[in-house]
């Protein structure tokens, strides 16, 4: 029944048992806890939703009828479990990720379909192969589609460090990968093939995809593993987007106005210079979000500014 | 609370007191998973009486403390995986002997009530 629960595409449910666990110190007991309560909430929240409540009512709803995390949590500190003897290193090797072929398998495959795809366009669009206009939309969106089902794929996959994203969240960061992918890739077959008035059309397509992975990224949740969770504490400096949300949120906005920026002096670079330096725009953009992204992290002055 | 509590046609708290044993009651029928407990306990009482989820947790974590029942997670792979119980041994034994000191008691306290009338451990209203 949990596969396809549409609750599983909300994120009210890891917002508010965030906002129960604040401020608690997350031991492995804690972790562990707070990921069984995760996933009873979420059937929970699903069978509220099959009886005609609204999803962000029923996430409130099935939190309210919970009880009290935080008695439950002290009541757990007060009285100790008897030592558990097991390791980090040991839960990880019991909880461990069994590989899964069929994933590898189409992983391959699409990749393969996608690399085909962007080497016809390139060809075509150099002018080695003709292929009318059509077939080169066709195949930006083949190139799309198809990264787009390896990131949504992959994201399903648990891995030794994380549980999988919930379906509704996969599948959208695939959605809007696909769609900024396909969008570039017609980007370009609009410069060199067709009218330019369709730059609208590939540029709504490239900021409308940059927006909603901006937004994906600022609203996800932490959901590492708990005995990661310990293993990291003790080898890593911390994660700032783990400590500070807002930060990460600041980086989603930020994210949006520079790829805004590129797109935009990118048309402009074309227009003026030529369609031969506008791809410099994006390249820019893309250092200017790596830049960004690392002071954001590790910068020495990000918590001075 | 307790003033909602003695509206009930039961007494929740002498219910709650019994939490531990009947959570082993639904795992000696099979590996359940927090919420699947709750739902049997909640259709087991037609819906009227819900044990706290709260309650619920701290009862898992005290069976498992006890060495009355195992924690696993299970490996599914849609949404992040499951923590399943199942009974021990000890478990098993423990809930024997529970059942049999709440038939005592049940007993005695018919007795004194004189209430001792086999419809009437249904807990329905008289």
């Amino acid at each position: 029944m949990n596969a396809t629960d549409p609750i599983r595409r909300s994120t009210d449910v890891h917002r508010l048992l965030d906002d129960a666990f604040a401020g608690v110190e997350l031991t492995p007991e804690v972790q562990d806890l707070k990921e069984e309560i995760r996933d009873n909430l979420l059937s929970r929240v699903a069978e509220l939703e099959a009886s005609g409540i609204e999803s962000s009512d029923a996430a409130r709803r099935a939190m309210n009828e919970l009880g009290d995390v935080r008695a439950l949590v002290d009541d757990d500190a007060t009285t100790p479990m008897p030592v558990r003897v097991e390791s980090a290193s040991a839960a990880a090797l019991r909880n461990r990720v069994r590989p899964n072929p069929g994933f590898v398998v189409r992983t391959v495959l699409l990749s393969i379909v996608a690399a085909a795809a962007l080497v016809v366009l390139v060809l075509a669009l150099l002018g080695v192969l003709s292929l009318g206009t059509g077939m080169l939309t066709a195949i930006a969106a083949v190139f799309g589609v198809a990264l787009g089902i390896v990131t949504a794929d992959a994201l399903r996959q648990e891995t030794t460090a994380n549980h999988p994203l919930p379906a509704g969240r996969a599948v959208a960061f695939g959605v809007s990968t696909g769609l900024l992918l396909a969008g570039l890739a017609f980007t370009a077959t609009v410069i060199l093939r067709l009218d330019l008035a369709w730059l609208i059309l590939s540029g709504l397509l490239v900021v409308a995809a940059i927006a909603a992975l901006s937004y994906l990224g600022a609203t996800q949740t932490n959901r590492h593993k708990p005995w990661v969770v310990v293993e990291q504490r003790a080898t890593t400096v911390a994660n700032r987007f783990d400590e500070d949300p807002a930060a990460a949120a600041r980086f989603g906005i930020y994210t949006a106005a520079i790829w805004t920026v590129a797109f935009v002096v990118a048309v402009v670079l074309g227009f003026t210079v030529g369609w031969w330096w506008a791809p410099v725009a994006l390249v820019a953009g893309f250092v200017a979000m790596l830049v960004t992204l690392a002071r954001m992290l590790f910068g020495a002055d990000a918590r001075r500014t | 609370m307790i003033d909602n509590i003695a509206d009930e046609a039961f007494a929740a708290d002498l219910l709650r007191g019994h939490t531990d044993t009947i959570v082993l009651g639904v795992l000696r029928r099979h590996d359940s998973y927090g919420f699947e407990i709750y739902k049997s306990i909640r259709e087991a009482t037609g819906g009227a009486y819900e044990i706290k989820e709260a309650t619920l947790y701290a009862s898992y974590r005290r069976l498992v403390r006890d060495g009355l029942a195992e924690a696993y997670w299970g490996d599914e792979s849609q949404g992040g995986r499951r923590k399943y119980y199942r009974i021990t041994d000890a478990g098993r034994a423990a809930f024997r002997t529970n059942v049999a000191t709440w038939v005592a008691t049940r007993g005695i306290i018919d007795d004194l009530l004189g209430t001792t009338v086999p419809a009437s451990t249904k807990g329905n209203r008289a």
